[in-house]
This record gives C-alpha cells, sequence and structure tokens, in this order.
C-alpha cells in the first residue's frame, strides 16, 4: 500500500529517520502512533504477550473473535512493526531500555506510576537519551485526585462538560458515537509528540508530556467554557437545533441540516426559493429570532421535499452551509473523497478487503504511506537483531519469558 | 527553576484565520511558543470577536474583551491589514517574507481571489509553509462548499453514529469539527517545519476540516467493510459494557454516567450501592450476563442513584475503582477539584472586564511554567510595533493608512456596548 511518486520512487515522508516506541494500547496512543508511521517513522508497537486488548474489541469479520482480524486494531496499528515484551521480566525491561535509549518519542498509556514502579519513568529513560520525549496518555494525567480512577468514554464525556451539552433538552444527557474521549486523546498526543520532537530537535533536551484526556475535552468547550467563566452564563444541552436556521432537520432521504450564521441568511433563502423568507419578519436578524417557530415551520416543509444530497448541492451552488447525515457507506461512496485519494485500502489475509480513512490532511511534498497492522510479535526477530541481540540470545530470552509468544520468524 | 524554554519560539506565523477551527490552530502554535501574528482588517475582522454580542458579551470594546474571542486568542499579537487594498497586500508580502508559516480557514477560493495564493506566498518566500483549512479541500467537486462545525460533523459519519436509538442523529454539543481540525493542523505545521528543517523546503498543507473528523470513527469503516453493517446509533449503552449509562440522581437534571466492563467493576458498583448480595445474583454474574438483563440492571443501577447526589455517587464508584463521572455542568467542570489541582485553568485579565478563569496547556510538557502569556489582543494592538519594528513601515504612513481604514483598531461599523445595550432600552 505504500504510496509513490510519478516516477515510482517511494517518496521520503516528513518524519523519515525518527523512531517511536508505541507502548500504548487501546485507541488513543495507537492513534497517534500510527499517523507518525504513515508520516514516515519508524514506529514499533510494543504489545504485552497477550497482545493489545484492541485487538479483542472487534469489530470483526463475521462477528468471529480473532485477535488478528480485530477491525479496531487494524485500524490504529497501519504502518508499524510490532513486536512483544513482558515487562513484568527484567530482561524484558532491559530490551525497552535499549530500544528507548535509540528512540526519538515514546508513546504510553499506563496508568501513572505503571512505568515508575519498573524502573522506566521519564528520569531512567532520559538518562541515556537527553533528547527523548516521553508522551504519557492517561484519562486524568499524572498528578491530582482523579489520577490513576478509571474511566471510559462515556464517564470521561461526562466529567468534561460535553455530555451536559450533547442531547435532546427534554431527555437525559447524550454521549455522542464511537469512542470521542480516546481518539480526541490520540489526536492532541500526535500534535503533542511532534511539537515536542521538534523543540528536542531545536534544543537537545526532550521532554516529558502528560497528557489527560479529561483535559483536552475540557479545552473544547466552544463559547460554553468561556462565557461560564467570564460572565456565569449557564448554558444547557439544545439539541439539533439552536435557533430555524442553525439545526437539523428531516429530508426526503434521511436528516440534513442547515448551520447558518446570520450572514449567510439571505443566500439561503434565495436557495429555499419562498418569497416571503426574503421579506419582514424574517429579513432580519432579531425579528427572525422572534418568529423563530414560524420560519422553522417553513424550513421544515422546505427539506422535507429534498434529499440530504440536494441540500448539499444547493449549499454549494448558493453559498450558505448545509449538508447531511452522511454514514460511513455514503462517505465510501464520495466522490470528492475518492478525488482526494481520502481512503487506505487493504487486503488483509484474515480480514478481506477493507477501506479506511487514510490521512488526516494532504502536503505538496509527500504522501501518506500506510502498511497493515503488524500481527503479533511479527517483529519481534527484525527489532532485536537491529538491537544486536543475536538469534541465539533471542531464543533465550523466548525461553526465559521476555518475549512472550510467537514472533512469527 | 525558570519555565522551559517553548519548542516554537523563533518561528513566525502570519494568522489569517477566523472564527474556531482555525484560531484553535494558532492558540496550540501560540501556546507553544510561536510568534502567531493574528491578520484582520477594519472592515474584516475575525467574526468570532462579534459573533456573540452584549449583553453576554461583556466590556465596553467588546469584540475585543469577550471570553469566547479571548479563550482561543490568547498569547498572539493583533495586526489589521485591508489585504483588498494594494498597499494592505504589499505590506503582507513583507510579513510574509518574515514568516515561516501562513495559515488560513477561508472557503477554498478565497485566497486566490484575493491574489495571495501558495504561488504569491512563495513569491515572498521560497521556504513558506501554507496551510489552507476549507471544510472540504481545496480540490474536488465539493471544494467550494461552505461549512461550520456541526455541517462538518455530520458529513464525517459522526453525526450518523450519535442518537438515543429511535432513528434520530445528534450533533455533538459543541462544533465538534472545529478543535479537531485545529489541533490537526497544529501537527501538519510542525511536521512541515521537521521536514523544512531536512530538506530547507516549504510546502502547501491542504487540509480538509471533515476529514480528520472521519479518522475519528475508524471501527465504523471496518464494520461496514467485515460485516456490510453501519453501526447502530447506541444512546448512553454500549455494545460490552453493563451497566452503562447516565443514572438520574438526587435533584433535578442531575445525572452520573457510570460504566461497569469487568467483574471487579461490578463487585465495586454492588458495595458502592450497598448491595453486596448483588454479587451473587446469578442475573448479573458476568460481563454477557450483565448485557443480557440489562434492562433489569439499569433500574436497579438508577434506584441507587436517585437516592444519592452525583457527587456522591461519583466518590463512592471512584474509591471502590468503578469508572463513573458526574454529568458536570458548564460551571462544574470550571470548578472541577481534580482540574483545579492539577493548575489546568488560569486568570486571564483584560482592563475592561478583570480577572477570569482559561483553560491553560492542553498538554503539560517538563517545567512547561503558566500557558497564559497574555490575553488574546485587542484589535490592531500590535500595529505600531509589527509595522514600524518590523515591516519598516514609518509612522508617517501608519497615519495615512489609519486614515483610509487599510489599518486600524476599531471594527468599522460595530457599536459598543453601551451603544448596543442603551439601545435596547
Amino acid at each position: 500500500m505504500t504510496t509513490a511518486d510519478a516516477d515510482g520512487a517511494p517518496e521520503a515522508g516528513p518524519l523519515e529517520g525518527v523512531r517511536v516506541l508505541d507502548l500504548a494500547q487501546g485507541i488513543a496512543g495507537p492513534y497517534a502512533a500510527k499517523w507518525l508511521g504513515s508520516l514516515g517513522a519508524d514506529v514499533v508497537k510494543v504489545e504485552p504477550p497477550a497482545g493489545d486488548p484492541a485487538r479483542l474489541a472487534g469489530p470483526f469479520p463475521g462477528d468471529e473473535s480473532d485477535p488478528e482480524a480485530s477491525g479496531l486494531y487494524l485500524y490504529l496499528n497501519t504502518s508499524k512493526r510490532g513486536i512483544t515484551l513482558d515487562l513484568e521480566s527484567e530482561e524484558g525491561r532491559g530490551l525497552l531500555r535499549d530500544l528507548a535509549a535509540r528512540a526519538d518519542i515514546v508513546i504510553e498509556s499506563f496508568a501513572p506510576g505503571y512505568l515508575a514502579g519498573r524502573g522506566l519513568d521519564y528520569e531512567a529513560l532520559r538518562s541515556q537519551n537527553p533528547g527523548l520525549v516521553l508522551v504519557s496518555i492517561t484519562p486524568f494525567g499524572q498528578s491530582g485526585p482523579y489520577a490513576g480512577t478509571p474511566a471510559e468514554e462515556i464517564t470521561l464525556f461526562a466529567l468534561s462538560g460535553h455530555m451536559w451539552l450533547t442531547g435532546d433538552p427534554y431527555r437525559p444527557p447524550l454521549k455522542n458515537g464511537g469512542s470521542q474521549p480516546s481518539y480526541q486523546a490520540g489526536l492532541n498526543a500526535l500534535a503533542a509528540a511532534i511539537i515536542a520532537h521538534f523543540g528536542s530537535l531545536m534544543t537537545g533536551e526532550g521532554t516529558h508530556v502528560d497528557l489527560s484526556a479529561q483535559e483536552t475535552l475540557a479545552g473544547m468547550l466552544e463559547l460554553y467554557g468561556p462565557f461560564a467563566s467570564q460572565a456565569g452564563i449557564k448554558p444547557r444541552r439544545r439539541g439539533n437545533t439552536v435557533s430555524a436556521i442553525y439545526g437539523t432537520y428531516q429530508c426526503a432521504d434521511g436528516y440534513a441540516g442547515v448551520y447558518c450564521l446570520p450572514r449567510n441568511y439571505e443566500n439561503m433563502a434565495r436557495a429555499v426559493g419562498i418569497p416571503e423568507l426574503l421579506e419582514p419578519p424574517f429579513i432580519d436578524a432579531d425579528e427572525r429570532l422572534r418568529s423563530n417557530d414560524m420560519l422553522e415551520a417553513l424550513l421544515s416543509g422546505w427539506f422535507f421535499q429534498h434529499s440530504g444530497r440536494e441540500i448539499f448541492e444547493m449549499g454549494k451552488s448558493h453559498r450558505f452551509p448545509a449538508g447531511y447525515v452522511a454514514t460511513v457507506e455514503d462517505l465510501l461512496e464520495s466522490e470528492q473523497l475518492r478525488e482526494r485519494h481520502f481512503f487506505a485500502e487493504d487486503d488483509h489475509p484474515l480480514a478481506g478487503p477493507v477501506r479506511f480513512p487514510g490521512h488526516l490532511w494532504l502536503s505538496s511534498e509527500y504522501a501518506w504511506d500506510t502498511r497493515r497492522a503488524p500481527t503479533l510479535g511479527e517483529h519481534t526477530a527484525d527489532v532485536l537483531t537491529e538491537l544486536g541481540v543475536s538469534d541465539e540470545r533471542r531464543e533465550q530470552l523466548r525461553a526465559g519469558g521476555a518475549l512472550g509468544g510467537s514472533d512469527g520468524s | 527553576m525558570s519555565p522551559a524554554r517553548r519548542p516554537l519560539e523563533g518561528i513566525r506565523v502570519a494568522d489569517l484565520t477566523a472564527m474556531w477551527a482555525g484560531p484553535y490552530a494558532t492558540m496550540v502554535l501560540a501556546d507553544f511558543g510561536a510568534d502567531v501574528i493574528k491578520v484582520e482588517a477594519p472592515r474584516a475582522w475575525d467574526n468570532l470577536r462579534t459573533l456573540i454580542r452584549p449583553p453576554l458579551a461583556l466590556g465596553e470594546h467588546w469584540w475585543n474583551s469577550n471570553a469566547y474571542f479571548q479563550e482561543y486568542n490568547r498569547n498572539k499579537r493583533s495586526l489589521t491589514l485591508d489585504l483588498t487594498t494594494e498597499r494592505g497586500k504589499e505590506i503582507f508580502g513583507r510579513l510574509v517574507a518574515q514568516s515561516d508559516v501562513v495559515i488560513e480557514n477561508f472557503r477554498a477560493d478565497v485566497m486566490e481571489r484575493l491574489g495571495i495564493g501558495p504561488d504569491w506566498l512563495r513569491e515572498q518566500r521560497e521556504d513558506i509553509i501554507v496551510v489552507g483549512m476549507a471544510s472540504f479541500g481545496k480540490t474536488g467537486p465539493d471544494a467550494s462548499a461552505m461549512a461550520y462545525g456541526p455541517v462538518v460533523e455530520q458529513l464525517s459519519g459522526l453525526a450518523s453514529l450519535t442518537g438515543y436509538g429511535d432513528g434520530i442523529p445528534f450533533k455533538t454539543g459543541v462544533s465538534y469539527g472545529d478543535p479537531v481540525a485545529g489541533v490537526a493542523a497544529a501537527a501538519a505545521v510542525v511536521t512541515a517545519l521537521i521536514q523544512r528543517r531536512r530538506t530547507g523546503r516549504g510546502q502547501v498543507i491542504d487540509l480538509a476540516q471533515r476529514e480528520p473528523m472521519t479518522t475519528l470513527i475508524g471501527e465504523a469503516f471496518m464494520e461496514w467493510a467485515m460485516n456490510g453493517r453501519l453501526m447502530p446509533h447506541r444512546g448512553n449503552e454500549s455494545a460490552t459494557m453493563a451497566p452503562h449509562n447516565a443514572y438520574p440522581c438526587a435533584g433535578e437534571d442531575e445525572w452520573v454516567a457510570i460504566a461497569v466492563g469487568s467483574d471487579e467493576e461490578w463487585a465495586g458498583l454492588c458495595s458502592a450501592m450497598g448491595e453486596p448480595g448483588l454479587i451473587d445474583d446469578a442475573r448479573f454474574a458476568t460481563a454477557p450476563a450483565r448485557l443480557d438483563h440489562r434492562e433489569e440492571l439499569d433500574p436497579i443501577v438508577a434506584a441507587w442513584t436517585a437516592t444519592v447526589s452525583k457527587d456522591e455517587a461519583f466518590e463512592r464508584c471512584r474509591t471502590r475503582g468503578v469508572p463513573a463521572g458526574p454529568v458536570w455542568t458548564i460551571p462544574e467542570v470550571l470548578g472541577d477539584a481534580h482540574l483545579e489541582q492539577r493548575g489546568y485553568y488560569e486568570d486571564a485579565e483584560h482592563a475592561e472586564v478583570g480577572t477570569w478563569a482559561m483553560h491553560g496547556w492542553l498538554w503539560r510538557t517538563t517545567d512547561a511554567g503558566p500557558c497564559v502569556l497574555a490575553p488574546a489582543p485587542d484589535l490592531g494592538s500590535h500595529n505600531r510595533e509589527i509595522l514600524g519594528g518590523l515591516l519598516g513601515v514609518s509612522d508617517e504612513e501608519m497615519d495615512t493608512l489609519a486614515a483610509s481604514g487599510v489599518i486600524g483598531d476599531t471594527p468599522i461599523g460595530e457599536r459598543t456596548r453601551s451603544e448596543i445595550v442603551g439601545s435596547r432600552r
């Protein structure tokens, strides 16, 4: 799946030569490390002998659980090599120290104190590698009263204020879809790793990044956090509809939305084509708010007559912000995403053909490189050889339990 | 110990972004030490300054002091320059020549229409890093579509996964797509800086806000590829855990989220509820059994939570290793004891509104010191130091530019807070 330039020669990724150790499990850390790999870094994923728990999470082809065919794992661990190490063994810890001594970035998501308890805290790791960046991702950070408290997506969504703001005002607060707190922590960890690595390149000094999922979420409370703080405003969830021109409607084939600021209103009104929309009371922004229910009724009728795609196209041609609730199937068929080569493809030996998001942005200087996720311990032998561990020594380590199961060699 | 050097010190960003996504990106860059020069015009200022109007927006010059604008523009400098004028554009070119990065989140065609597209920018500085953040990107049949966060969320697939289970999709409370694109753009900028350091070359980044959003639902694409199924709305339920929900607590509209995966957590919850006997109930003995009996389980948990405050429910769960979280209101997030102890909120100060708290570091680094070194800049407040000090514009010419509205310190046509509030009486 390696992308190539027009001459067929692989392009150097922007992070070529950067070495990353991904000790993290689940979603957040692996998500960050996967993109570092796609950008050209050499990412070694270190799994415990039992494997990353994401291998057990699915989805699975035909719903048959298989640690080598978990959709979540396969998505989050592309463009990495995979090894197994038992950090509960002294020899496993020694190998990790050796790997960290050569790494630029280490990403981990253990509970606070886990690495320190094994002599692998930041001070220990940087003593042999002063430029090292360690990114620690946890639900609540390394310090403070909640540090070490277990968390799930829904509890982080609640503790960051987002759940209070999401959902129908007449129903309970609602968690948004998927695993957003973890993905959000992962995206922030990606930026954190890259920025800290740049700092290390400039000064020779690494740093320890303490990233709390709760804090990354609490930093994105739009106007609600700031106005609560400065002006004492107490917002509450408002469902899909803030006003008639800022909301979601049922359309002919599903749901569509128009999310206009006052300055977009007239363009929208022209597209809708109901003449009264361009007359009082609707033409004036303040009057319009006082006639909000009437406007909502008029727009409801219009939405119902059009498909989501038609409404989106009208937004395009008349220049107002309109969209529709797209499913992943819609996105896979999107001409726009196809033209931008957004999806990576893989014909996985166990999982079959899969297509999934393959980049975060496009650059004039490089293409994103997607390679399939490793099987458990697939590259243990290769990576240990690069460390100077002989085949014989490797077999001793394996026999002693430092490497866990098969290395695929 | 003095605070560590910020990693992006010495990097200059010419920042044309407005609203939330772009300014969020440059907030990250500014927090980590970049010299972010926010470029606006007296006739075309960042709409975030004036999106929420008085009386909610505080301060006489509310376009400078209101919290929404302040939060995401701290640590930046402000330069006004009307890019639709020849002179404004010419001075902007000089700024570009002394910048490492130019970033914008206009509609896809705006930079070219202003005559300041990538080719022009490279003429000003050969190794410039140019970042565009159009909603759907600069290329492709949908490039001309415009969108704010909720539309980006709809067209990223996330809205299709959010709902109570009755088929109605929901948006996330905030304009979720904006900060997602913003953090991704900050990562794109610094990746380009790393590459430039090696190759000496700049680059053009085309970041479609919808695309990083779409990467946050990877498993939904895998479910479609593997099983041909769309992931359903699960409300507050989980496919693998029960109990897993928002449960009502004592009081009105008070809730606690509780999520139990393992048997140990279940034992902890039984203890928290004061129902140790439930551990022996075969209906709930294993994770699969709890899932099968979730409709019996949820009322049992809810009957307990209804008798306690969300704080007490949280404490009783937390101290027993059970994942839980009170559904904090926004003022409660601001008062969260843990965030407080970590120093997450920092004081911001503006002469017109006094002191209030804004969030500091999105993530902490060794010896970082305080994050917020300066409040968001008043419109045009750094004109003199930037135009005079950096770009060689004489005082005399600055007066001429101000007279013609190319630069200025007031949004032309906007009213002060007392004028607005007075007119409503």
